[in-house]
Formats: structure tokens, C-alpha cells, sequence
């Protein structure tokens, strides 16, 4: 569903390679978590695949389009979560919904269907008609999840989605993907919470400094890594998570 | 002292974009090089402009001179500078003292409010350095030059401009600072800006009012000679509702002659008194209005069923979701809404109320102009067109379409509708703006100058390919280079450079579609003729700018990176 071919990225004419030959493809009805230290190029792959960067070497194809050539089929497909809840502020919850609604192309009886079902997951049915600038960031980060579930893509790329969100949020979003992906959606996100990637994804991948340093299924990583991470407890992605990235 | 110096380092950075802009290497991206042509454009525009500035400026001296009272050509230039910082420092202060994104960090950073404040207000004061100077260094040059004034003289000039903001923003920002602190606003933010705004406005109208009254009524022969007697008296006449403008004349007019020091010394301690006094309010008030601010809006009332259905939309086309979209955040952002709405409306407007309720020479003048005009076909109807499209363009709307989405720009990449269409709806909003524009300037034409209709319709017919035209270049400066990062609405249009390289531009086409009425009248074409190949022209121009606006925004629209 979603195949990133030698995919590079750098800034600074050059001299800060983001993402170096990125290669990796998400299947259909996978959730795939993306782990990494901060700055190792989450965010970079995440804004390549959604289209916000280009990339200077590579092709990322989703669901069959290419997402530069063929950028509003692939664009139709997909919907995203940024890191930060940046939306119109001057909007209330519910116009920015409609908003959504509109460019997706959403039919009214369906889209009040699902603006009804995930207000009231996320409890946020008492704020929607207020302007999004009254929200907190959490509330902030609701709508935008609502948003991006509104149109039913059948890919989902979340850049650390559940930061701000309250443990019933947090809980309800794990569920969400999980319905997502067994309807046969795609999954992509990234994620500093191990225990989150470890309980939730089929598949991970651990970038570091712009290259793919490991990907799998937690057996294949634990079957991977050396015997130094191994703990009591067996091997956690923690612990694979620390020795990859110490190298 | 040295925490002021980071802070107010820091502010400057952020505010012109120190860290990221690297003028040196601006134009060595050959992506850059169509900056070239606009600019030169631009310049096309201005450059007759200035001149006949410099011109009326050096008339002026020359008239005045052998009365003794050229110097009234300074106290002109200081005082139209103060009352611009005055009418623009009002915005400024308030973005910068209560409406930036910084300020929860400042709030939260071992510095005292008044190191914050001072800060914020050095930012202002080298906004407002370059707001005042086109039009007060023309004049403080033009003046030295033809007094063949020496050092002294330029010397003062430097550090009279460099003072010229202080007074005027003192007041609007010790009137901002008690404001905010004695009104509870916490809730009413936005609308204190446009209520804020429309006072000022009103009240600048009511002075105008009222000084052109009272000048009339003591305008008769023997004040007449009574002014010019006084050897300053002039000045003192034109200064007489702001006579710091009288100081600073006298300070540089005269030098350490005569009234020269007095002048310095008062217009310094005024200054300075003024300066003191925001320190002193910035140190008790300001923190206490600024963290009313905070203060969340009320409870939120919940939508029943019945009210979600009715708020859940059937669908609309994108342009037209993408166009509501615009008119809602422009509506709905004060300074947005003031400089875009408001723009487009002002001048119309001040001109119909001069109509309403001056009675006086103002109103007349007006209408004799008109009669004038309307004698001259080809004059009455190419005049008109060129109000018309200036009070439909000049507003900072189109050239600011894509920069005012700032952060939020993300949306517009990540959402599948082609750029194009997209631009379509932005494009539809600037036109709704500019037509409110033509709309208020054509009453104005008809009402206060008593244009003939016919002459009217004419000029709407000329004027409205021309706005088509300015609106679509306009978007494609924006969409060139749009300014994506702001912390302050304020620097998404009223301090947005585009805004001004599209007015450079608009005054590049204008004057070009002057120079074409003067080659077609030369060549003894019939008035109906001229007005229809110049709208002729301008239909095409709007056209071919439309379809290169679409198609050059599939390509920025890929090329931007947020």
C-alpha cells in the first residue's frame, strides 16, 4: 500500500542528509510503526510520503500512485495527523469538519454519520461548535484525528499521534487503528512510545540517522538483535531500540 | 541591560527573518531572478512618482522661500510622518504587546515586564523607520539640499527621524497598556482591534474635519497676513494641533540659532519624557492586561442533534469550500479583516462622508474637480477608472492569499484538489474584496464628484479587467515567495513585503496603461476608441494572467515545502 523506493532527502544544500536511501513498503492491513531517535528523519519520511516535502532521490508510490506524479490520486487516498495540530484556528471544530468534509468529497448523509460517532469517542461533541482557537492542544489533536478519519482513506499517516491526547483518547485512537487496519487500511506512524509500537504494530521499522537501521515483526527484531538486549523480561523493542540506535 | 540586549536581539531576528534571510545570497538562486523584472517594474512605477514628489516638494520650498517660510516644508513632512506612525503604530502595538505567539514564552522567562515590553517596542520603532520613510526622508533631503544646509543640519535630521516614531507610538501604546489593563478584554480581544481601529479612524476623520473647518473660518485676509508676518508663522500654523512638529522644524531649521535649541530641547524631552512613561506603565499594567489574555472563553454550549444535522453540510464544490474558507478566516482575524475589508472601503468612504457632512471648501472643491473631469470625456472616464481599480487593488489581499495560511499552509498540500482549483477560490475571495471596493469607490465617483453615470459604467468596464489583472499578479508575487512562518497575524499582510512589491507592481501596470491612453489619444483615435482598445488590452492581459496564475500554482504549490 504504501512501497518507498531509495528514498533521499537532505536540507542545507546537501550537507544534513535527513533521510539517506530510504526503502521500505507498508502492506495492506498493516499498522507499521516508525521508531527513531529525535531528529533521525521521522517526521522527513513522514512528510515525503503525504507529499509536504519532495524528495531528492526515490519514488514513494501509495496505493498504487505515485505520490509526485500522480500527487491527488495518491492525496485522495491518504489522510495525515501532523506532529503539531497547526489548523484553522479562526474555524470552529464543526466548519473545519465540513471543510474536510468538502475537499474529500464526503456525502452529507455519511459525513454526519461519522462526525457524530467520532465526536462522541473523543468526547469533544460540547466543544465543536466552538473556534478551535478556544481548544486545548489536546482537543486540538482530537479534531485533527476526526478530520483525517472523516473521508475513510484507506491510508492513515500519523506523526506521533497520541501526544496530548488524555488515556481515554489515547486508548480509543489505539482501537481506532486497529478497526482501520483490519477493514484492510493502511497504517503508518511514528511513535516515541515503545510500549505502544510493541503492543500495537505488525510491523516496525527503526530509522537512524536517515537510514533504515532494522524493520519487521517483533519476533524478527528480537531474533535480530544480539544477546546484549536481551533482559529478564526476554528482549522489549527498548532494549533493541537502545542498542541500534547507540551504534 | 544585557537581557534587554538578547531580548531585544532575538525580537529583531524573529521579526525581519535574520536567522533564515541571507540577502547575499538572494539572488545568487536563479530561482530568484524573476525578482529582476518586478522589481524593475516596480521601480517603472515609483520612480515618476518620487520624482513628482521631489518636484511638488522643491515648488513648494521655492513659493515659500522668499516669505521666509520655506521651513513649513519640513513641519508638512514631520507631522504627515507622525500621524502615518500614529495611524499604523496602533496595529503594531497591539499585535506586538498583546496578540503575538511569543509572548506565553516571554511571560514565562526571568525577565521583567518591562525588558519584554521594551523589546516588543524596539521591534515597532524599526518598523515604523521604514513605514515613515518614504515619506519623510524625500522631504528632510529635498529640504537640505535646497537650503544647501551643512553637517549640522544632517546630523540633526538623522536623529530627529530616528525620534520622529517615539512620540507618536508612546501614546498609542500607554493608551494600549491602560486599555488592557482597566478594560477586562480577556473575552473581547478581537474586538477591541476593530473597535479599537474604527475610533481611531473616526476620530483621525473628526480631526480632519475640524482643522479643515477651522482653518476655513480663519483663513480670511488679515490671518492670511498675520501668518506670514510671524517668521515661522506658517509652521506654527500647519503645527498648531501637534507642536512637537513645530519642535523638531525649528531644531533644524534654525540649528542653535534663534528658536533652534528651545525646539531640540523640548521635542527631546518630550521624547524622552514620553519614553519614560511607558517604562513606568510597562512595569505596573502591562503583565496584569497581558495575563487577562489568557482567560479562556466562556462554557461551551453543546450542539443537540437537531443542530448537527443542520450544521453538517451537504457538500460543496472545492473552490467554493476553499473560497468560504477565506472569507471566514479573513472575517474572523481582526488585522486580516482590517486590512483587507477595511482597505478596500477607506478611501471610498472618506470621500462619500467628506461629500455628507463637509459643507465646506472641501465638499466644493471636490464637486468642481468632478465638473472639471466631466468636461473632458476621455479625462473623466480614464481618471475614474484608475480611482476605481486603486481602491479595488490596493488592499493586501490577493498579495497576501498565501501567506496569510502560515503554518497552516500543510493543509493545502496534503488535501487532493488540484492547486488550481484552490487558486480559484482564493482568487474568487480577492475579487469579492476588490468589488466592494469598486462598489464603494463608484458612489464616492458619483456621489462626492458627481462623475456623470455614463462616464461611471465606462470606467467600471475599464476598471474591472484592470482589478482581474492586479489581483491575479498579485497572487503570483505571494505565490512566489509566500511567508509561511509568522508568530503574529500582523506580518502575514500588513508587513508583508509582497504586499508592497505588488503595489510596486500595480503602480508598474498602472502607469504603463497611462502611458498607453497618451499614445493612443496621440494618434487622434476617437475617445470611444481609445477606452475600448485599453480595455481591450486589459481584458487580455487579465485573461493570460489567470491561466498563468492557474498553471503556475501546480508548480509552486509542489515546489513549497512545509
Amino acid at each position: 500500500m504504501i512501497d518507498i523506493r531509495g528514498v533521499s532527502k537532505s536540507y542545507a544544500k546537501g550537507k544534513v542528509k535527513a533521510v539517506d536511501d530510504l526503502t521500505l513498503t507498508v502492506r495492506p492491513g498493516e499498522i507499521f510503526g516508525f521508531l527513531g531517535p529525535n531528529g533521525a528523519g521521522k517526521t522527513t519520511t513522514i512528510k515525503l510520503i503525504v507529499g509536504l516535502l519532495r524528495p531528492d532521490a526515490g519514488t514513494i508510490t501509495v496505493a498504487g500512485w505515485d505520490n509526485q506524479r500522480e500527487a491527488l490520486k495518491a492525496k485522495a487516498v491518504t489522510t495525515y495527523v501532523p506532529d503539531t495540530p497547526e489548523i484553522y484556528e479562526r474555524l470552529t471544530g464543526l466548519e473545519y469538519l465540513n471543510f474536510i468534509g468538502d475537499v474529500y468529497g464526503v456525502p452529507k448523509a455519511a459525513r454526519l454519520e461519522r462526525i457524530r460517532k467520532w465526536l462522541d469517542v473523543f468526547e469533544l461533541s460540547p466543544a465543536v461548535s466552538s473556534p478551535i482557537q478556544s481548544y486545548s492542544h489536546g482537543m486540538k489533536q482530537k479534531i485533527v484525528l476526526i478530520a483525517a478519519l472523516l473521508p475513510t482513506p484507506q491510508v492513515m499517516v500519523l506523526d506521533e499521534p497520541m501526544v496530548g491526547l488524555d488515556a481515554r483518547a489515547a486508548h480509543h485512537m489505539k482501537e481506532m487503528m486497529r478497526e482501520h487496519c483490519d477493514r484492510g487500511g493502511t497504517l503508518f506512524f511514528s511513535t516515541h512510545i515503545m510500549e505502544v509500537a510493541e503492543r500495537l504494530c505488525d510491523r516496525i521499522g527503526i530509522i537512524h540517522k536517515g537510514r533504515l537501521i532494522a524493520g519487521g515483526t517483533m519476533a524478527e527484531l528480537r531474533a535480530a538483535a544480539s544477546t546484549q538486549a536481551v533482559d529478564a523480561a526476554g528482549t522489549s523493542l527498548e532494549s533493541i531500540f537502545l542498542e541500534l540506535t547507540d551504534k | 541591560m544585557k537581557r534587554l540586549a538578547v531580548l531585544v536581539r532575538t525580537a529583531l531576528r524573529v521579526n525581519f527573518c535574520l536567522s533564515v534571510l541571507r540577502p547575499r545570497e538572494l539572488l545568487k538562486k536563479r530561482k530568484d531572478f524573476w525578482m529582476v523584472p518586478l522589481i524593475g517594474l516596480g521601480l517603472l512605477g515609483l520612480i515618476p512618482v518620487l520624482i513628482y514628489f521631489l518636484k511638488g516638494l522643491r515648488w513648494i520650498f521655492n513659493l515659500l522661500a522668499p516669505l521666509g517660510q520655506q521651513a513649513a516644508v519640513l513641519t508638512f513632512g514631520l507631522l504627515a510622518g507622525q500621524f502615518l506612525i500614529l495611524v499604523f503604530g496602533f496595529y503594531y502595538v497591539l499585535s506586538a504587546f498583546y496578540f503575538s505567539r511569543d509572548l506565553p514564552l516571554l511571560v514565562s522567562l526571568p525577565v521583567t515586564p518591562t525588558q519584554v515590553l521594551l523589546s516588543k517596542f524596539t521591534v515597532i520603532l524599526v518598523n515604523e523607520w521604514v513605514t515613515a520613510a518614504p515619506l519623510v526622508l524625500p522631504v528632510l533631503i529635498q529640504y537640505g539640499l535646497l537650503a544647501r544646509s551643512g553637517p549640522r543640519y544632517w546630523i540633526e535630521a538623522v536623529f530627529i527621524y530616528l525620534l520622529l516614531p517615539v512620540i507618536p507610538l508612546a501614546v498609542v501604546a500607554l493608551l494600549a497598556v491602560g486599555l488592557m489593563r482597566v478594560v477586562n478584554v480577556g473575552r473581547k480581544k478581537d474586538f477591541l482591534i476593530v473597535a479599537g481601529s474604527l475610533a481611531l479612524l473616526a476620530a483621525a476623520m473628526g480631526g480632519q474635519f475640524w482643522l479643515s473647518r477651522s482653518m476655513n473660518g480663519s483663513f480670511d485676509a488679515q490671518a492670511v497676513i498675520r501668518v506670514f508676518a510671524a517668521p515661522d508663522g506658517l509652521v506654527q500654523k500647519i503645527g498648531a494641533r501637534f507642536p512637537p512638529s513645530v519642535w523638531a522644524t525649528r531644531a533644524l531649521a534654525f540649528g542653535f540659532r534663534g528658536e533652534g535649541p528651545a525646539g531640540l530641547l523640548l521635542y527631546l524631552s518630550l521624547s524622552l519624557g514620553l519614553f519614560a512613561a511607558i517604562l513606568a506603565a510597562g512595569k505596573r499594567f502591562f503583565y496584569r492586561g497581558l495575563i487577562g489574555l489568557s482567560e479562556r472563553i466562556g462554557p461551551r454550549k453543546e450542539l443537540s442533534r437537531g443542530d448537527l444535522e443542520r450544521g453538517v453540510d451537504g457538500g460543496l464544490r472545492p473552490a467554493r469550500a476553499v473560497f468560504r474558507r477565506e472569507l471566514r478566516i479573513m472575517n474572523r482575524t481582526p488585522i486580516f479583516l482590517l486590512n483587507g475589508v477595511l482597505s478596500a472601503l477607506l478611501l471610498p468612504i472618506v470621500f462619500i462622508l467628506m461629500g455628507k457632512f463637509d459643507t465646506g471648501t472641501g465638499s466644493d472643491s471636490a464637486r468642481l474637480l468632478g465638473g472639471l473631469i466631466s468636461s473632458k470625456p476621455m479625462v473623466a472616464v480614464f481618471a475614474s477608472a484608475l480611482f476605481l481599480t486603486m481602491c479595488a487593488s490596493l488592499n493586501g489581499t490577493a498579495s497576501s492569499a498565501f501567506s496569510r495560511e502560515g503554518a497552516q499552509f500543510w493543509m493545502s498540500k496534503v488535501i487532493p484538489v488540484a492547486p488550481r482549483i484552490q487558486v480559484r477560490g482564493k482568487f474568487l475571495h480577492a475579487l469579492a474584496i476588490a468589488a466592494l471596493g469598486l462598489a464603494a469607490a463608484a458612489a464616492a465617483g458619483g456621489f462626492v464628484f458627481a462623475i456623470r453615470p455614463l462616464y461611471l459604467a465606462a470606467a467600471l468596464a475599464l476598471a474591472v479587467p484592470a482589478t482581474f489583472l492586479l489581483t491575479a499578479v498579485g497572487m503570483m508575487i505571494d505565490l512566489a515567495r509566500p511567508l509561511l512562518v509568522w508568530t503574529n497575524p500582523q506580518k502575514a499582510i500588513k508587513q508583508n513585503f509582497n504586499v508592497l512589491l505588488a503595489l510596486f507592481a500595480d503602480a508598474g501596470i498602472l502607469f504603463g496603461g497611462y502611458r498607453l491612453v497618451k499614445l493612443l489619444a496621440g494618434t487622434g483615435l476617437r475617445t470611444k476608441a481609445v477606452i475600448l482598445c485599453v480595455g481591450a488590452v486589459f481584458g487580455i492581459l487579465a485573461a493570460v494572467s489567470y491561466v498563468l496564475l492557474g498553471a503556475y500554482a501546480e508548480r509552486r504549490y509542489r515546489a513549497i515545502e512545509s
